[in-house]
């Protein structure tokens, strides 16, 4: 398997034959080994774990449930009456973190592996016996734990003042927005984690992150509404294939799927019923792509694909 | 089978030759230094042992197994001490070491292995205060995790103060005499031959010469410089140390005081003797043996050196 390394002509030719070589082999030095992975994730946890960034982070998401809490015992007389107050809070919650765990994602997993790469303490990661591969996983790990830990401390420090402020109080809903933004910010973390793996230069990775919150955040809506200019304005073919082409791309945005998971783990309405009757006149039925159990597969494609874009990659590179 | 096996092993960036056709073994037991002016090749060579960089051609076999097919399998067998590492800032010392015996699935006492290195009294600091010094015990005493078989050291002297650097060679005698194949890199001949059963000489990527300290001494001409200062000089008495059958070259200083220097293989007090049979005072004189940092300047640099 390996007898061949020296048997090629070019150099180029020879690299990508090694590389290739190491990977197909599935060989004990390229293999995922769980208790190493385990080790790394500890590892980076507690080194991060101790920054103020932790901290900071569950104050942040303290604050955040307890504020829109009281804004919505103050102004929201509507809403309480209707008993939906949990439900209001959720929806009110998911439209900020929908925004804000993206960039904290981005932030925690910028230097993971860049960081390590450009100042060299890899070598002491990589010194030991761990795959390349247990090191990405354990950063993924890691870096998620990190923002999850800190979700959960806010959230259950905040349901305290929450069940006191609100007059009724839904665990279900709160915990449904509480998993599914560990979910969401998992999937960020899996992106950061994988763009930082490609670099050994942390301002190479910082504008990587850049591009990504750049990507969602602005040139994702644009190409839709580029789209559907084009669509209305007759350069593109109007009709059902079309609306269905912009309607799923939309679906793809991790964001979006946020949103529209959240009526899968929490009371909130999956569509009105205006809209699911323009959807079946349009369509005949809903498609499956504006289901939410479709965008929670969304948002595991987007854990998954990303670092597994990385696992391969990492493998293959000098570092 | 030999600890460490390099066979025809190239490395290139684009035009960048770093290693050129590297072949040499390290044996199973001994105290390899690994010698080289900063650039040579060292740190490549190291970081294609432990699957750090893939080699454009060749073959490395570390403990009898293929360094990129089973480099986890020889990562845990091995301690390193990796060039250009950064310990992490946030992490005590105790906590490097807890995340090394747990890596290894080792069950090294933390406290024993930094007293070991001589950073007990730093153990609970966060090393992001560390001093490379520091850093160094630190990372050697990570590398002393779970008693491996080989020890891979890329200049572990960096950063050290004699009295460290002493230190770290006497855990070097000590590993070995357990059993551990060492492989210790360095820029400095000083820091390796005091410790090593062999040396190897890497030069612009090469392997430039592989032998034991000893015979390395014996491999540069001239054996012993003996300096004699004398009264005068006197054209028939340095044709007469000149013909002795032991002395290689004679150069004569004609500055004030007046010295005779002779490169003698055998007697000394031939060469003083032939001066005083012809009416030579010798006032004073001095030997000098060829050292090795001497060896390592010649085969570096290209140039010929002389004993000192």
């Amino acid at each position: 398997m390996s007898t061949d390394i020296g048997s090629g002509t070019g150099s180029d030719a020879t690299t990508i034959e090694v590389g290739a070589d190491a990977a197909a082999g599935g060989s004990s030095s390229s293999s995922i080994n769980p208790a190493s992975v385990r080790a790394v994730a500890k590892k980076d946890f507690r080194d991060s774990i101790r920054s103020w960034m932790f901290w900071g982070l569950s104050v942040f998401f303290f604050t955040l449930l307890v504020a829109t809490t009281g804004a919505i015992s103050y102004f929201g007389d509507d809403i309480a009456a209707q008993g939906q107050t949990t439900e209001a809070l959720v929806a009110m919650v998911n439209g900020i973190t929908r925004l804000v765990i993206p960039l904290i994602a981005l932030i925690l997993g910028w230097k993971a592996i860049a960081g390590e790469r450009e100042s060299g303490s890899i070598k002491i990661l990589l010194s030991l016996p761990h795959s390349r591969k247990d090191v990405l996983l354990g950063k993924l790990i890691g870096r998620a734990a990190v923002l999850s830990v800190s979700l959960i401390v806010g959230f259950v420090l905040a349901a305290l003042v929450v069940v006191a402020l609100l007059g009724s109080f839904d665990i279900v809903d709160y915990g449904g927005l509480l998993v599914m933004s560990i979910i969401y910010g998992l999937a960020y973390t899996s992106i950061a984690v994988a763009v930082s793996s490609l670099t050994r230069s942390t301002t190479i990775a910082g504008a990587g992150m850049f591009g990504i919150f750049v990507l969602f955040y602005i040139l994702w809506d644009t190409m839709l509404v580029a789209f559907m200019t084009l669509m209305n304005s007759g350069y593109l073919p109007e009709g059902e294939t079309s609306a269905q082409v912009a309607l799923f791309f939309n679906s793809l945005d991790p964001g979006v799927a946020y949103q529209n998971v959240l009526s899968l783990a929490t009371s909130m309405p999956e569509m009105d019923q205006q809209t699911v009757q323009i959807l079946e006149n349009t369509f005949g039925s809903v498609p499956f792509y504006l289901q939410d159990w479709f965008a929670f597969v969304i948002l595991l494609a987007w854990i998954v694909v990303p670092i597994a874009i990385a696992l391969f990659r990492f493998d293959r590179v000098d570092l | 089978m030999p600890a460490l096996r390099v066979d025809d092993l190239t490395k290139s960036y684009g035009q960048t030759l770093a290693l050129d056709d590297l072949s040499f073994e390290v044996r199973k037991g001994e105290v390899f230094g690994f010698l080289g002016p900063n650039g040579a090749g060292k740190s490549t060579t190291i970081n294609v042992l432990l699957d750090f960089i893939r080699p454009t051609a060749g073959r490395v076999e570390v403990l009898g197994r293929d360094a990129q097919a089973h480099s986890r399998d020889i990562r845990s067998r091995t301690g390193v001490l990796p060039e250009g590492y950064r310990t992490y800032d946030r992490l005590t010392a105790r906590q490097h070491l807890e995340f090394a015996i747990e890596s290894k699935a080792a069950d090294d006492d933390s406290e024993a292995l930094l007293e070991r290195v001589g950073l007990a009294d730093a153990i609970d600091k966060k090393a992001g205060g560390y001093s490379k010094g520091m850093s160094q015990r630190l990372m050697l005493a990570m590398a002393l995790v779970g008693e491996p078989d080989l020890l891979i050291l890329d200049e572990p002297s960096t950063g050290l103060d004699p009295n460290g650097a002493r230190e770290m060679r006497e855990i070097v005698r000590e590993e070995n005499a357990r059993g551990a194949t060492v492989f210790f890199s360095s820029h400095s001949m000083e820091q390796v031959e005091a410790v090593c059963d062999r040396v190897g000489i890497l030069r612009n990527g090469e392997m430039v010469a592989v032998d034991s300290v000893e015979g390395l001494r014996n491999s540069i001409s001239g054996g012993t410089t003996l300096r004699v200062t004398v009264d005068r000089i006197d054209n028939e008495a340095v044709q007469a140390v000149r013909s002795l059958s032991d002395v290689s070259t004679v150069t004569v200083g004609s500055e004030q005081p007046p010295t005779i220097t002779a490169q003698v293989e055998g007697s000394k007090t031939a060469v003083l003797t032939a001066l005083e049979d012809h009416g030579v005072d010798v006032r004073d004189f001095s030997t000098d043996e060829a050292s090795l940092e001497d060896v390592f300047q010649s085969y570096t640099t290209g140039t010929e050196v002389h004993a000192r």
